[in-house]
């Protein structure tokens, strides 16, 4: 076994799995928010970055037309919520859920309607040069991805735990009506709650443009990674789904370099054998809290 | 699970809008009743055939992600058509002038989708053609030749649609995957210096295919030896793992028998970032100088071989030569593609239209039977746009209209020429 090439396999795991965390941190939060699953976060994703990717075509420079993108989509988000999932939120949570997957037909739709469905090139953020640590060869595009997503991680974390807000927003998705009672506006911290959502979408969704280039369809098998690392690292837990995504992207990896029955064929198996072992011996994922309900 | 089923959400309602708009279209052209010769020839007309226009159809992916290539399968050779139309129609054996209509049903490359697409088109259209892909082509392959509808000039390189035996109602237009990995491997094993190879291929016909030729061209070639051989699934989002794998095998000449169009791309970022640098071997439609080599830095490899047998209309000449501005603007006026196309699929169908033309003067009965006879007797005719060398040949069994390949070799804009490895 070559170190170098092990290391590479890491880092390049890490780099893809940062890609599911940040769709996997986004759905977190609408569902510590909301507590619905969002499937129309992918395809907020890729209309972000095609937003950006026509300001940029119309001569923004990147990083001022990501910080646009991302602005509108804050809104974007927030209207959503505020027009659309609203009226389903207080009935079933399975209608939700069915409005969200509707959502996403008709976002990849109108993407595919405005843009085509042909690739669109989208320009990296990061340089592409490498350095090289023991052996291994780095690509700059790896590390800049991986600490963009342990940033935003630390920023989650801390805005959950550590800011009013972020109390406001537990507190409305645990009891909306206590919250209420409390004095918390309710409406408005939804409002939030998925516009902040949608902000990490777009930031996967220019993460990821440079290398998958961009099509309407492009966050689809990222969506089913990242919903993967949500019920593995636990849903309720920002830092979980993180170290799930990693897990996921860097065991798929190894197992199709060092495992030659599974191979390069069967490494999509992978994650979900994992999901399957984790759900059976800790149903709340690696990282969850349980659900408990006071009687 | 939810994806699956999401996909085929968009999926079907896309379809229908695509379903409801072509319909649309083909109303509002008054349709045209089939089989209205009265006083005929000796035979009774086939359908989708008058003494004044004949109607063509393709299935092919209009929408999702090979929508690309799939646009210009319908693009050029409604372009094409389209010119002549304008002329006044196509001369045909039999001495009627016919124009030709074409039309066109999105399958998003599934084949379920292409079989309901044939389904809806057989009994209003003389033949069938262009679309691409071959899974698709496949899902309606038999029930055209049990129908006894021409399922021709398709552009897979799939070798049944080329057997006759087989497919005694088909033909492909495109060299099938073995002639094009046959044909670098001629090339290869021409060198005078040893080389090592790295293969990475797609897990299904198209990667085996690719190998296959090659493999069967280098057999017996003491320079060339394969020192790894890896696979990938049509369906992944990244090799970056193969490569790595790869790289590590140091081989000077990388094979990559890949047909996704961003795969490709971060393939050739990949190697470089690993400080990989063969020479590297891509399939004719996943070869594109402006969409895939450009924005994947391809310059840095010591060469990026790849076979054709059409000019590339990205290459900088190409606007410039008679032929191609004519195709340009055919494309830009008729088929309503103002864009140069980034895809060789465009020239092809464009090819394909003039390879019909001729056939077409070859049919003296107004009936299938006939079509298929004149198809399998085209041999020597240079299509428009076709590089020095190859021609279209349809009188051998076995091989598609199409079958001989010019190897090629990036020059940093285009590609020029290879004749071999060395020079």
């Amino acid at each position: 076994m070559n170190p170098g090439t092990f290391i590479q396999l890491v880092i390049d795991g890490l780099s893809t799995g940062s890609i599911y965390a940040a769709l996997a941190l986004a759905i977190v939060l609408v569902n510590q928010a909301t507590g619905l699953i969002n499937f129309a976060q992918g395809g907020m994703a890729v209309l972000s970055a095609y937003i950006a990717w026509s300001l940029n075509g119309f001569g923004v420079p990147l990083i001022l037309a990501i910080l646009a993108a991302v602005v509108v989509s804050f809104f974007l988000g927030a209207l959503i919520e505020r027009y659309l999932i609203r009226r389903f939120e207080r009935g079933d949570p399975d209608t939700a859920v069915v409005v969200t997957i509707g959502l996403l037909t008709l976002i990849t739709g109108l993407c595919a309607w405005i843009w085509t469905y042909n690739n669109r090139l989208f320009p990296s953020l990061f340089p592409l040069e490498t350095i090289k640590v023991a052996g291994a060869v780095i690509s700059v595009r790896s590390l800049g991805t991986i600490i963009v997503i342990v940033v935003i991680m630390g920023l989650m974390q801390a805005l959950f735990l550590g800011t009013k807000l972020g109390l406001a927003l537990r507190a409305v998705a645990i009891n909306p009506a206590s919250a209420a009672f409390s004095g918390i506006n309710v409406g408005r911290n939804l409002m939030v709650g998925w516009g902040l959502a949608a902000v990490l979408g777009a930031v996967a969704g220019v993460l990821v443009a440079p290398q998958l280039t961009l099509t309407p369809g492009m966050m689809d098998s990222a969506l089913v990674y990242a919903l993967a690392a949500c019920i593995l690292g636990g849903l309720s837990s920002p830092i979980g789904v993180v170290v799930a995504a990693w897990l996921i992207g860097v065991l798929e990896n190894l197992a199709a370099v060092y495992i030659p029955f599974i191979g390069h064929d069967l490494k999509i198996a992978v994650p979900f054998i994992l999901i399957f072992v984790v759900l059976l011996v800790r149903p709340q994922g690696l990282f969850g809290r349980k659900a408990v309900v006071r009687v | 699970m939810s994806t699956k089923r999401r996909k085929m959400r968009v999926a079907s309602v896309v379809a229908g809008i695509g379903v409801i708009a072509v319909l649309a279209a083909g109303c509002s052209r008054g349709g045209g009743t089939p089989n209205s010769t009265e006083d005929g020839g000796s035979a009774e007309a086939s359908p989708g055939i008058t003494d004044s226009s004949i109607t063509l159809g393709i299935t092919t992916p209009l929408s999702g992600p090979t929508a690309g290539p799939g646009t210009c399968t319908v693009a050029g050779i409604t372009a094409y058509f389209g010119a002549k139309n304008a002329e006044g129609g196509v001369e045909f054996g039999d001495g009627n002038t016919r124009t030709v209509e074409i039309e066109a049903l999105d399958d998003e490359y599934d084949p379920q989708k292409a079989k309901a697409n044939y389904d809806q088109l057989k009994s209003s259209v003389f033949a069938m053609t262009s679309g691409l892909g071959t899974p698709t082509n496949r899902a309606w392959r038999e029930a055209a030749i049990a129908d006894e509808v021409p399922q021709v000039l398709i552009q897979t390189g799939d070798p049944i649609f080329s057997s006759q035996e087989e497919s005694p109602w088909q033909l492909g237009f495109v060299p099938i995957y073995q002639n094009e990995g046959q044909a670098f491997g001629e090339l290869l094993a021409g060198s005078a210096e040893e080389h090592t190879v790295a293969i990475l291929s797609q897990n299904d016909d198209y990667g085996e295919g690719y190998v296959e030729g090659f493999k069967a061209a280098i057999e017996g070639a003491d320079n060339i030896e394969v020192v790894k051989e890896l696979t990938y699934e049509a369906t992944d989002t990244s090799v970056d793992a193969q490569l790595t794998e790869l790289a590590g095998s140091g081989a000077d000449v990388f094979f990559n028998a890949m047909s996704i169009t961003p795969l490709v791309i971060s393939s050739l970022q990949k190697t470089q970032e690993l400080g990989w640098l063969p020479s590297w071997f891509l399939p004719s439609n996943t070869s594109s100088p402006s969409a895939i080599l450009e924005p994947g830095g391809a310059a840095a490899f010591p060469g990026v071989y790849t076979v054709a047998f059409a000019q590339s209309a990205a290459a900088p000449t190409f606007a410039e030569s008679e032929e191609g501005a004519a195709f340009l603007e055919q494309l830009k006026e008729y088929a309503n593609y103002p864009d140069v196309p980034a895809f060789p699929h465009c020239v092809w169908s464009y090819q394909i239209g003039a390879t019909l033309e001729e056939v077409f003067g070859n049919m003296t009965e107004p009936t299938r039977e006939n079509f298929m006879e004149a198809l399998r007797d085209v041999s020597g005719f240079t299509a428009p746009l076709m590089l020095e060398g190859s021609t279209v040949d349809t009188t051998e069994d076995g091989q598609p209209a199409v079958s001989t390949v010019q190897v090629q070799k990036y020059n940093g804009k285009g590609y020029a020429p290879a004749e071999s490895w060395d020079q």
